[in-house]
């Protein structure tokens, strides 16, 4: 192998798009790393199996990130290589999580994770805009009912994590015996928002290990 | 009307229940009243040991909320409010502001059950107030003024977010925020659940699918985008996002959503003709 003639400090970039730009922000954001210590290129890889070009004993990582990154509320796996040991794996993790969360997972859950929390965030986009149509069609005017769902989205999410609840427990929770909520839920089930859901996630999935075999 | 004798600095809750509490515990959080300065009342202490344990003061007495409050919030179940507004209207003063938080109870049956010229107003507030990320609207009755109706947005919006509306959006309100959080939830059961057809555990599913939704929820506060915009930028040609999304409109989730917030809209204004 070649000397290493790098400085520790700098962290670099291959491939240089939105994903790379939200990581990047958001580590400076968090001050883990100066601009002027971030340097980036372009085209990308993929899996952890095309490192297999690079000298024998490389240390590689594979990170799924999502877009939230850039607002520093990102979900994030990430899978170690063979010759990647518990410090260079906590050395990325505490830089990552100055982005949002990261967990680290074996690999078979990475593609997973992509249709989860990448895509994800497209399928939750769709269920807030639907959210808001919802209330539009009952007459609220459109800025507000954006404004109001997104809130509902955020609260929602911050009230599962902080109390730790399962989301059925939560649900219970809103239940008025003959109350609004029961009523809505009805229409929810009769509509089949969970088949749709799990579909959505299981369909990218599908599609992401089809492009990891490409 | 009875002369004042209650303390501006004292906020009082009639009824102890989730809401009530999740409020209180928002604005003790965010130093907007001390516990001290909370008096709670409900029929029995099932409820108000939560609020002791907060360091709140506690009565079964509801007049004695309105003798020692002048900012007062009605937290019980829609059904009992007229009953309860009935017993406390002898010991209401033009001094008060008092707020309803129950589903489905108008002002003008606020008027009707309280003394003339009473400065109420109505409130559609949601659970995770409890979090303080609460999303909340407020409508005023026709003797309350601009400052109070700033007093109550200034005191609620340590729990979140909260806009004054005009009153024929506070039960949809009710419908997309108050029980939209049990169609989130749903929702997010339904991501976690897919990914664990797929392989994935079920605790790291959870976990990811409320960041995910957390996340997606900040970036359009943040960004500002229109929903649509920001799933455009996630939209790689021919990546895991479209094939995705085709399975969620195949199972018609945007109508499925729009229903159940229709359906919770029309109960809400069922209940309110009751």
């Amino acid at each position: 192998m070649a000397a290493v003639r790098s400085d520790p400090r700098r962290l670099g970039f291959v491939g240089a798009g939105r994903m790379a730009e939200a990581i990047a922000q958001g580590l400076i954001r968090a001050g883990k790393v100066e601009a002027q210590h971030v340097l980036a290129s372009a085209p990308t890889d993929r899996n952890l199996c095309h490192f297999q070009l690079l000298p024998p004993k490389t240390r590689v990582l594979r990170v799924s990130p999502n877009l939230p990154c850039v607002v520093q509320e990102g979900a994030m796996v990430m899978a170690r290589g063979v010759h990647t040991g518990n410090n260079e794996a906590k050395l990325l993790q505490n830089l990552l999580e100055a982005c949002g969360q990261c967990e680290e997972v074996p690999e078979a859950y990475v593609d997973i994770h992509t249709a989860l929390s990448g895509s994800g965030v497209a399928f939750v986009c769709t269920f807030s805009e639907a959210l808001a149509e919802g209330a539009i069609k009952m007459g609220m005017p459109s800025s507000l009912a954006h404004r109001i769902a997104a809130q509902t989205l955020l609260g929602t999410a911050k009230m599962l994590q902080q109390e730790g609840q399962h989301p059925a427990q939560l649900r219970t929770d809103v239940l008025t015996p003959a109350g609004t909520t029961i009523y809505g839920l009805h229409a929810l089930e009769q509509g089949g928002l969970r088949a749709a859901t799990m579909s959505a996630v299981e369909a990218a999935t599908y599609r992401a290990k089809e492009l990891s075999k490409k | 009307m009875a002369a004042v004798r209650s303390d501006p600095r004292r906020l009082g809750f009639v009824g102890a229940g989730r809401m009530a509490e999740a409020i209180a515990q928002g604005l003790i959080r965010a130093g907007k009243v001390e516990a001290q300065h909370v008096l709670a009342s409900a029929p029995t202490d099932r409820n108000l040991c939560h609020f002791q344990a907060l360091g709140c003061q506690t009565t079964h007495s509801n007049q004695e909320v309105l003798q020692r409050c002048s900012v007062v919030i009605f937290a019980t179940k829609p059904q009992v409010l007229p009953a309860v507004l009935a017993e406390v209207a002898p010991v209401v003063t033009a001094e008060h502001i008092l707020v309803s938080v129950a589903a489905g109870v108008s002002l003008s049956t606020l008027e009707e059950l309280l003394p003339p010229k009473t400065r109420v107003l109505r409130v559609s507030p949601n659970l995770p107030c409890v979090v303080q990320e609460g999303a909340m609207v407020m409508a005023r009755g026709v003797h309350t003024g601009n400052n109070e109706a700033k007093l109550l947005q200034n005191l609620l919006e340590a729990c979140g977010q909260c806009e004054e509306v005009p009153e024929a959006y506070v039960d949809i309100h009710t419908a997309l925020s108050g029980s939209g959080v049990a169609f989130v939830c749903t929702f997010s059961e339904a991501l976690a659940e897919g990914a664990i057809k797929m392989g994935m555990p079920s605790s790291l599913a959870h976990r990811i699918a409320a960041q995910t939704l957390l996340g997606t929820a900040k970036m359009l506060q943040q960004e500002g985008q229109h929903p649509a915009q920001l799933r455009t930028d996630v939209l790689t040609p021919a990546g895991t996002t479209i094939y995705g999304l085709h399975a969620l409109e195949q199972g018609g989730l945007r109508a499925a959503t729009m229903s159940a917030v229709e359906a919770a809209t029309y109960r809400a204004k069922e209940l309110s003709k009751k």
